[in-house]
């Protein structure tokens, strides 16, 4: 149902007064659920006898996949970093796009780190051995070895950062590689790719952790992150760009056909190749290029590079 | 009509002093083959289907689907469906509904209970209810609102016109008494999704899909039907749109002295034929088939199927 103006803008008087702004971009799931019945569903069309659930699931899956990487919708949580340097991840989490630690009103894109940061242990006698509870499962400290060390900041590490050996070094730089004076012995320098002074993070996803290096307790992290557009199990605010609504109707179909029995194979590559290309069109109108833009980026060809 | 279609039937029969049919066997045969016609709409319709996807149909007034339609939704009625327990509803039957289902077209519920519970108080002349125990307006409950209530243990839906905390006035003049069960709903409406036994319970664990106030489902089980989410338990909630079945025709007379029955459509068990006109040839067809078997007349058999079958013909 379209808006008045009063209602877009006010709510029509009711709380929260934003509650419509920018929903005009955007069309429901239920739309698109009760459109694709209408219009692509019936005794004429190519498919029929369908329940709905099945429209709604693969409705639903097309928005998460949507969700993962064409919309440009990143989501973002600021949390304070807790005495065992974790950050829970969001309900919503699904995958992460940038973390930073928010310093003096900045942010301070950090390094995820390549090193195992975290790792369960299991109790050992002296003889090495596993020890076992009386229903047989192995014991374990609340801690491994590694995690207490990261977390008291003793755990060395191939950052440039306190646990670093080259840490408050001088040192200089020659050809893109760092190199030390002969206190540090012959170095051939370190890469460049782990020289960030910042604190560095490991995401543990089976625990739901994100776990950062020593000196990052109490710190406030911003985590951008992507969902599945699935809003909590909230389907009346599960919504889909309006650029993308033409293909999530020929996602629906195609995923229909492609598991109906007798479907002869080339309705299955017509509907195959029709949602394809609305989603390649739909990912470049999304992207926003125009002349404007591009002649702004342009224009960088004048300035002088010192 | 029926009164035309038994002076047809009659006539042919006495044609050739085959027979007489008593009116009683006469409303059992007019019952008969006006239910032989009303079933047979829907494999009619299918077949017209099958033939516009052959694209061996027409058009505008070669448009037969149109038509069938239009002969299938004479018998379509919509009815709130009465609360059994928790979420069962009854299905549309005498008791409930005033008319047994053929086929449940479709089955809504509303999507947002704003309240229910039970009146306490009336004020008749302004069409007002009271629940002293509710606070309608913490509820949300504004005017265009309906409200469902039980009134003669059928339901009946008025509309909200205003409302204070503890009282609604409505539409329609329903409140005469007290201890009336009712509950009250935002008009929007949502199609239930009829879901097989063996389905329900994967769909109820499937997060993504599981029926919701706003994807509600049903199963069907004897004379109820179960609401999913289990929620859908209030007076009222739950509509069927459903094709009953014709009411039998009557055809009803006075008895002279003299001793033939004279038509008398004025008595209280008076009912016509409720087929259109259109199927009066078919209908004189059929019956002559089922007289002509009951008075041994083959010829009136063979008539009346010859004749069904050339007005079959003419209406593909």
């Amino acid at each position: 149902m379209y808006l008045s103006q009063y209602q877009y803008y006010d709510n029509a008087g009711q709380t929260p007064r934003d509650k419509n702004w920018g929903s005009y971009q955007y069309v429901s799931l239920y739309d698109i659920v009760n459109n694709f019945l209408l219009n692509y569903t019936g005794n004429h069309s190519l498919v029929n006898n369908e329940e709905r659930f099945k429209v709604l699931f693969h409705a639903k899956r097309g928005i998460q996949e949507l969700n993962y990487d064409a919309f440009k919708e990143i989501k973002a949580l600021e949390l304070e970093v807790d005495d065992q340097l974790r950050f829970i991840l969001p309900s919503d989490f699904v995958n992460w796009v940038r973390i930073s630690v928010n310093r003096n009103g900045l942010l301070h894109p950090l390094t995820e780190n390549a090193q195992a940061v975290t790792s369960k242990a299991y109790l050992q006698d002296s003889d090495y051995d596993i020890l076992f509870d009386e229903d047989g499962n192995a014991l374990s400290p609340e801690f491994s070895e590694l995690d207490i060390k990261r977390i008291l900041g003793q755990a060395p590490t191939i950052y440039l950062n306190s646990g670093n050996q080259y840490n408050g070094h001088l040192g200089y730089n020659c050809d893109g590689n760092w190199y030390f004076g002969y206190r540090m012995g012959a170095r051939f320098g370190l890469q460049t790719g782990t020289a960030n002074a910042n604190p560095t993070f490991a995401i543990d996803k089976k625990r739901g952790v994100i776990n950062f290096s020593s000196i990052m307790a109490g710190e406030i992290v911003v985590v951008e992150y992507i969902s599945d557009g699935m809003e909590g199990g909230d389907d009346s605010l599960v919504s889909v760009n309006k650029l993308f609504e033409e293909y999530i109707y020929a996602y629906i179909n195609y995923c229909i056909l492609d598991s109906k029995l007798g479907v002869q194979e080339y309705i299955v590559n017509r509907a195959r190749k029709r949602k394809t290309a609305l989603l390649r069109n739909a990912k470049i109108r999304i992207s926003n290029i125009h002349p404007s833009r591009l002649l702004m980026a342009m224009r960088g060809q004048d300035k002088w590079i010192k | 009509m029926i009164n035309s279609v038994r002076n047809t039937v009659l006539s042919i029969l006495n044609k050739n002093n085959y027979g007489y049919i008593s009116p009683s066997d006469f409303n059992l045969f007019a019952k008969q083959a006006q239910l032989d016609i009303f079933t047979s709409f829907m494999s009619d319709y299918n077949e017209q289907i099958n033939k516009e996807n052959s694209r061996i149909s027409g058009t505008e007034y070669a448009d037969l689907r149109k038509a069938i339609e239009a002969d299938i939704d004479d018998f379509s009625v919509t009815n709130p469906l009465q609360l059994d327990s928790s979420n069962k509803y009854f299905l549309p039957s005498l008791t409930t509904t005033g008319d047994e289902a053929f086929f449940i077209n479709k089955v809504l519920s509303y999507t947002e209970l704003l309240a229910n519970g039970t009146t306490d108080g009336t004020v008749v002349a302004e069409n007002q209810c009271v629940d002293s125990t509710a606070d309608f307006i913490e509820d949300g409950v504004a005017v265009g609102d309906i409200v469902a209530l039980i009134a003669d243990s059928i339901v009946e839906y008025v509309t909200v016109l205003a409302v204070t905390e503890t009282s609604i006035t409505t539409t329609g003049v329903l409140w005469t008494v007290t201890d009336i069960p009712y509950a009250v709903y935002r008009p929007t409406k949502k199609e239930m999704e009829r879901v097989t036994h063996s389905k329900i319970t994967m769909l109820e664990n499937a997060p993504l899909i599981m029926p919701k106030t706003d994807w509600p489902a049903y199963t069907q089980e004897g004379i109820r039907l179960t609401a999913y989410p289990s929620e859908i338990s209030t007076v009222g909630r739950v509509v069927a749109q459903y094709l009953r079945f014709p009411r039998e025709p009557k055809w009803t007379f006075v008895s002279l002295t003299s001793g033939e029955p004279m038509f008398d459509q004025s008595q209280l068990d008076y009912q016509d034929f409720e087929l259109s006109l259109d199927f009066e040839n078919m209908l004189v067809s059929k019956i002559l088939q089922y007289a002509g078997m009951s008075i041994r007349e083959i010829t009136a058999v063979q008539f009346g199927q010859a004749d069904e079958q050339m007005e079959k013909q003419a209406k593909q």
